[in-house]
């Protein structure tokens, strides 16, 4: 195989397993983050609903986040360029998200330390925390779609995102709860995941109109050949998965509701990879441009792709050991 | 200020407030490890009462190391672009190592080692804390390697404007590296055992539960016998690598102005006042020809003085470099006189536990002793980094040049929200600390059965 072929070949497996990173870390601190942002809607009193839905992400929330530290480590390494340029442009917002990260890692943990008068301040710490970094990671995804534009439309475009990250994340949350808890608190999560998911399917729609009619992404690539073939492939999925959703709610389901989102945020981030790709910053950057040399590549390709798989299996034991419904914590 | 002042005072800030809270993580969860062993083999449920005991606070302290991280992840790129761009190829290569070996491993197996006592048998517990253990120390090593490599760069070359990676077996095992792993994990393991050795003492001091605390404060002390010398000697051969590799790190560290003649053997100064201005130290109180021997282990042995640097070479901020080295240098020496005369002190009670409780200022020695292994560690850091400026990557890329393109006043407020942060976030763990410091621990505790799988289908609470 000659050069050009296994650089190119390298930095397309990045991309791909950036991807796989960034689709582990959305889906499982999603439900965290979502699970939080719920929790805001449980009043003062409900200490009991909110000491079930903390529960239910407790041992679990600090693995989850470490896919984005992961993901961090591995964008910096293998695409320098884009760690640099994203990180820098975007200093306001990725210090919200760090703030906001600073802000739930810590609450969640101290609440239980914390004596009973506190325990209320501690909770809306961890709700607002997650609330603030589901923004960040929405104006995040709105900046790249838009090729980090300024301007009010890209203001407007970058608001729909987030209203999408957050709906979608509480959809997330909200199934988890109906697939961990039982009873009135899984009652009330059902409806929660009713309205999240409708929230989240009227920004999915406005969004893929509006990287149609602003981003760079909506006038370049798309319009590749078969390019939107698969996202109109990709969007029936999505379709049918909703309305799965909905009847598994329905129906009273425990798994499939939390099943069906998972697969609504996979099929959209597939959608965001084909879109994105080749660049990894619209019409700023290439994959080709941002990626290090094919020694780095291989090199965490043999340090990283290689313990990918052990980390899956040890994320996957540690869900199986804390597997099952939710019960009171009052003993 | 300037936007490049202010963003290494935010690196300062951050990195010298995060640093406080894994060296106890590291330690803790190592002695965690060893507590858990001795709970395995011998079934004496003094050790299951430990390590129940101890892991709270380790609890604690990983949850505000855990949060105070993440800046360090992202600043790089929001604050040190150009640098970024530079060396990510394999400074970020490293970064992504340790957070995929290490952080997964440690956050992996925290959930077990805190909530899974009788979910899981006693044996799968201890694995899951030898993991935990195994994940912090994966990250000491891949953080020193990209630590050690911005110290002494190698196994790279220049290609269109950025560093790629020529040699990863120079590039990872880099002059400094051996040196750097080793004295950073040997830091965080003494800083861990004096912390359980203190808090024993205090708890004997005041006479509560002494017999159970003196089973912590037997095994810290035996640790720290051995790990306090071997950190001495690791100081030792950091400072022999500094002046082969960094000399005008080494002669600013030494406050050593002029290179030794042929011949003759370098003054040390034990206590000075350099003064970058004039060029020379106020004044010194100077032992003849004893840096010769400090810096190369031989009499007559070449130390290059600070005046055969251009100022713009020279690490900046001197008296600072020059003191906090003698402030580590210094706990390092009396941590191990502490530990030798403690474990005499013992060994001389072996028979009558009661003389050691009645040795009180022994153990106040060691409950004041608790702060001085994180001042070490602060000051190391510092002499570490203040002493590569004006370099970010030593001889290759100035810090000037490493900085992003990012307005003063959005680095200025985000230093505001870090030192709020930090404030809050150590206070409450102050409190959080000593209110499990005034409940100690739970001597009724009984180990669960194992594996205790009363309802397979339901997750039991466990706090």
């Amino acid at each position: 195989m000659n050069n050009a072929v296994t650089e190119s070949l390298l930095m397309h497996a990045w991309f791909g397993l950036l991807g796989l990173m960034l689709i582990l870390y959305v889906i499982t601190d999603g439900f965290d983050l979502g699970v939080g942002i719920l929790s805001l809607f449980r009043p003062r009193e409900s200490e009991t609903d909110r000491n079930m839905m903390i529960e239910s992400i407790g041992q679990v929330w600090g693995a989850n986040e470490t896919w984005l530290v992961a993901l961090g480590g591995a964008l910096f390494g293998a695409f320098p360029a884009a760690y640099a340029m994203l990180l820098s442009n975007l200093y306001g917002t990725v210090m919200l998200l760090i703030a906001s990260l600073i802000m739930r890692g810590a609450a969640i943990e101290f609440r239980h330390a914390a004596g009973p008068k506190y325990k209320l301040l501690w909770d809306r710490v961890f709700g607002l925390g997650s609330l603030l970094a589901a923004i960040a990671q929405g104006i995040v995804l709105g900046k790249l779609l838009t090729g980090l534009q300024a301007g009010t439309l890209s203001l407007g475009f970058v608001f729909i995102t987030v209203i999408g990250v957050v709906s979608g994340y509480a959809l997330l949350g909200a199934t988890w709860l109906v697939r961990k808890t039982a009873g009135w608190l899984q009652r009330t999560a059902r409806m929660y995941s009713i309205i999240a998911l409708c929230a989240t399917v009227g920004c999915a729609i406005v969004v893929t109109i509006g990287t149609r009619v602003i981003s760079p992404v909506g006038s370049a690539r798309w319009t590749d050949p078969g390019v939107f073939h698969v996202l109109i492939f990709l969007g029936v999925i999505a379709a049918a998965v909703s309305c799965y959703v909905v009847y598994s709610i329905a129906k009273g389901g425990d798994y499939g509701p939390f099943n069906g989102s998972r697969v609504l945020f996979l099929t959209s981030f597939i959608g965001l990879a084909v879109s994105l790709f080749p660049d990894l910053v619209p019409g700023h950057l290439t994959v080709a441009a941002a990626a290090s040399d094919s020694s780095t590549l291989v090199f965490m390709l043999l340090g990283i792709g290689m313990v990918l798989p052990i980390m899956i299996t040890y994320n996957v034991y540690q869900y199986q050991s804390f597997s099952g419904k939710v019960i009171s914590a009052e003993h | 200020m300037s936007a490049l002042d202010l963003a290494r005072g935010q690196f300062a800030l951050t990195t010298i407030f995060h640093i406080l809270w894994p060296i106890l993580t590291i330690s803790l969860s190592a002695y965690l490890c060893v507590v858990e062993s001795l709970w395995v083999r011998t079934g004496n449920i003094v050790w299951y009462r430990h390590a129940r005991f101890w892991s709270k606070l380790l609890l604690l302290n990983f949850t505000v190391g855990v949060v105070t991280g993440i800046p360090l992840e992202f600043q790089f790129g929001t604050n040190w672009a150009r640098f970024s761009q530079y060396a990510g190829q394999f400074f970020g290569n490293i970064l992504g190592f340790e957070g995929a070996m290490a952080f997964m491993l440690e956050a992996g197996f925290f959930g077990i080692v805190m909530f899974g006592w009788g979910r899981v048998s006693k044996g799968v517990h201890l694995f899951a804390t030898t993991m935990v253990a195994l994940g912090s120390s994966i990250s000491v090593f891949w953080i020193m390697v990209a630590n050690s490599w911005l110290q002494t760069p190698a196994g790279v070359s220049v290609v269109d404007g950025k560093l790629a990676v020529t040699d990863y077996v120079s590039a990872i095992f880099n002059p400094d590296m051996p040196w750097g792993v080793s004295h950073m994990w040997f830091a965080a393991l003494e800083t861990g055992f004096v912390v359980v050795a203190g808090v024993s003492a205090y708890y004997m001091l005041k006479r509560r539960n002494s017999d159970f605390f003196l089973h912590s404060f037997k095994l810290a002390l035996v640790l720290l016998a051995i790990v306090a010398p071997i950190q001495i000697w690791l100081g030792d051969g950091s400072g022999y690598d500094v002046f082969a590799t960094q000399p005008a790190k080494g002669a600013a560290i030494e406050g050593h102005w002029h290179t030794n003649a042929p011949g003759t053997g370098a003054d040390w100064s034990l206590l000075a006042w350099p003064n970058q201005a004039k060029q020379a130290n106020d004044w010194s109180l100077e032992v003849p020809g004893m840096l010769s021997m400090l810096a190369t282990h031989s009499p007559h042995g070449q130390v290059k003085g600070l005046t055969d640097f251009a100022v713009a070479d020279q690490p900046p901020m001197l008296p600072l470099l020059y003191y906090a080295f003698r402030v580590m240098a210094g706990v390092g020496f009396l941590l191990m006189g502490l530990a030798f005369w403690t474990s005499y002190a013992v060994y001389k009670s072996r028979r009558q536990p009661d003389a050691l409780l009645a040795q009180r200022k022994l153990l106040l020695a060691w409950v004041l002793a608790i702060p001085l292994p994180y001042i070490a560690v602060e000051c190391g850091w510092i002499v570490r980094e203040v002493g590569r400026q004006p370099w970010v990557v030593y001889g290759l890329m100035r810090t000037k040049d490493a900085v992003s393109n990012v307005p003063a006043s959005s680095v200025s407020a985000s230093i505001v929200m870090f030192a709020m942060f930090f404030v809050v976030l150590a206070a409450s763990f102050f409190i959080f600390a000593r209110k499990w410091l005034k409940q100690g621990p739970d001597l009724t505790l009984v180990p669960p059965a194992d594996p205790k799988r009363a309802d397979p289908n339901s997750t039991a609470i466990g706090y």
